[in-house]
């Protein structure tokens, strides 16, 4: 009995924690390498979430597929779009780059609680089925999930450390300006920086929406969590988010099984205010935060 | 002696001040408002009571993002915990309006200081991120069924958490327009102190502190105990908004808290204009109004049926909101108020 709770305490916090580790990373290195605060992470993840849900409902037969194709490709762009539409010209003024993304955090949601609707929608999974491991049922989709989200985390880790585009991203996040002097176009670096962070998160909605549900207001908890993921490893460090991702959804998973959900509501906060306190910058963050 | 000293200056000041163009607006704009009770129209009184209650709610945001440079994105935090604690004291204490007022005030402060003091030590966006976060779980935390039980058993007879919230909450006076003056002098002492703020010396430190951190740091301001003297200043103002807010509706629930609030006070003060306290009047007027124009064509079903729902206020305000930062960051209220200079001059033919 006992036995049981355990592995699905550590069956579902590994697959919580691959999840945040997918949206965290994507927050943190937009913030690493552009010093963009984007409050509109959340809204790639509904976005995502309601293109997908719709393709579903409307598309017979391989609405599935093709939600999952619409929905990775429009949410990318729109990412590219953000900042090239919003941020991008604000990019002097720090306040009117949170202000414009947290607006446009709510014309997401609002958005599409008007042109579909505000209830609760489930989705189902990729594959149905499960298997049993002493006593305990293994979705399909946690596997799925699982892979999936590792080889995405070790692909953009390569992506960035291995090819020349990645060499760029790291050098305008040094020094952005000694960059452009190299002639590496900034602008076009953020851009793509934004979309793989759209891309992460689109990800990450195609894979846990069939765990959790599609509702218009699931942005803000996307953004709670990265917030005090990278909060925990440090603002803009990649494996730093990923470590967090991990210590925060077994954290959570574990207060949700043995104490009272209430606390793993409250975990988040006493991550971010304990950190503040005690290492401000974080886990594995830079030095010269002050 | 002092005091007495800071008066007469205030007594020059304001003499100057009602002799502009300003002035003059600000006193014709203030005398329309007070008129409003004579229309004896409950609905009308109703909308003034929420424009006035948030142009404070506003003006304290824009107080600490405009003189301070310290992005708040959970503003909720002080109205929600100043209703929930005004709301309690009133009903289950009985305690008069004004000290639940100010009581509730003081404790919306003392909690944003959990969050505020932690990431005001830091530059960079601690406090926008942290606000927020906060004012996220504590909607989930009033919502907890578990929570109303334990609250329920612990402290027979009140309430506290649950779906609910706290309910019947008596108004300030059973009269009407006795409540929508009382809000209309808190409204008007309000932007008073903040206004006056601004401009007094305590004011030049938050400014500086704005433009530039390090700068205020090397000239021995300590930076950190201002910019915590800033959030109390602001979330004490947030909170008497809360509090009246909450027996503007007799009663408050854990909606109070959602970012929704938040994103209330940012595009009110953004649409005034950021670092003017007056704008935010403006900003509030336009936002309550404006909402209260689309609910009502939203309720029409020709309208709705055109539109498919897309007139609902908020969708409209994110929208406003995000033209309003990308193409007129400084807001409306100086632009506004220009023109309106030129046309009184040129109606006085000067």
């Amino acid at each position: 009995m006992m036995f049981d709770t355990i592995l699905s305490f550590l069956i579902f916090g590994t697959i919580q924690g691959s999840i945040y580790a997918l949206l965290a990373m994507g927050f943190s290195l937009v913030y690493g390498v552009g010093g963009i605060l984007n409050q509109a992470h959340g809204a790639f993840y509904v976005i995502t979430a309601y293109i997908f849900y719709s393709c579903y409902i409307n598309i017979p037969q391989y609405g599935y597929l093709i939600g999952i194709i619409i929905a990775l490709i429009a949410t990318t762009l729109i990412g590219g779009l953000i900042y090239l539409l919003l941020i991008k010209p604000l990019k002097e003024s720090h306040v009117g780059v949170v202000i414009v993304t947290f607006a446009f955090a709510f014309f997401i949601e609002r958005f599409v609680s008007i042109a579909v609707d505000s209830i609760y929608h489930n989705m189902p999974y990729l594959i149905v089925g499960y298997f049993t491991v002493f006593g305990v049922n293994i979705q399909y989709q946690y596997i799925i999930i699982l892979i999936v989200s590792l080889l995405l985390l070790a692909l953009i880790s390569l992506f960035i450390n291995k090819l020349k585009i990645g060499k760029s991203i790291r050098a305008v996040a040094q020094d952005p300006e000694a960059a452009s002097l190299m002639g590496i176009n900034v602008d076009r670096i953020l851009a793509y920086t934004l979309m793989i962070s759209a891309f992460l998160a689109s990800v990450a909605a195609i894979l846990y929406v069939p765990v959790e549900t599609v509702a218009p207001h699931i942005g803000w908890t996307v953004l709670l969590n990265s917030f005090s993921i990278v909060v925990l490893g440090g603002l803009g460090s990649l494996h730093g988010s990923v470590i967090g991702a991990f210590i925060i959804a077994y954290s959570r998973s574990f207060t949700n099984y043995f104490i009272d959900p209430v606390f793993s509501a409250l975990i988040p906060i006493i991550v971010i205010v304990v950190m503040l306190v005690l290492r401000p910058r974080g886990l594995f963050g830079k030095k010269e935060i002050k | 002696m002092k005091i007495n000293y800071e008066f007469h200056d205030f007594k020059i000041y304001f003499r100057d001040w009602i002799g502009t163009f300003r002035g003059k607006l600000t006193v014709l704009c203030l005398i329309g408002l007070i008129l409003i009770p004579l229309t004896g129209n409950n609905y009308i009184i109703g909308i003034f009571n929420t424009f006035m209650i948030f142009t404070i709610f506003a003006a304290s945001w824009d107080f600490l993002a405009g003189f301070v440079g310290q992005v708040s994105f959970g503003h909720a935090i002080f109205l929600g915990i100043a209703g929930y604690a005004t709301a309690f004291t009133i009903r289950f204490l009985n305690f008069p309006w004004w000290t639940a007022l100010i009581l509730g005030a003081v404790i919306a402060v003392l909690f944003g200081l959990i969050i505020g003091v932690p990431a005001l030590r830091l530059k960079g966006p601690y406090l926008a991120l942290g606000t927020l976060a906060m004012s996220l779980i504590l909607y989930q935390l009033f919502l907890m069924g578990s929570l109303a039980i334990l609250w329920e058993n612990t402290f027979p007879g009140t309430i506290m958490f649950g779906t609910d919230g706290i309910g019947q909450v008596p108004p300030i006076s059973p009269n009407p327009g006795i409540s929508y003056l009382i809000i209309f002098l808190i409204m008007c002492v309000s932007l008073i102190v903040l206004t006056h703020l601004g401009k007094s010396k305590l004011g030049t430190i938050f400014k500086s502190i704005r433009d530039d951190e390090t700068g205020a740091k090397a000239s021995g301001i300590n930076t950190t105990k201002y910019k915590i003297l800033a959030f109390m200043i602001s979330g004490f103002f947030a909170g008497i908004a809360g509090g009246l807010y909450t027996i503007r509706l007799s009663g408050v629930n854990p909606g109070s808290f959602q970012a929704l609030y938040s994103f209330y006070a940012i595009i009110m003060a953004s649409v005034g204009g950021l670092a003017t306290i007056s704008g935010s009047a403006l900003g509030a007027f336009i936002f309550v109004f404006l909402g209260e124009i689309l609910r009502l064509l939203g309720d029409n079903p020709n309208i709705s049926d055109m539109f498919g729902g897309f007139t609902e206020p908020i969708f409209i305000f994110s929208i406003i909101l995000i033209l309003i930062i990308r193409f007129a960051e400084h807001g409306l209220l100086k632009p506004v108020l220009e023109h309106l200079q030129d046309l009184w001059d040129l109606l006085l033919g000067r």
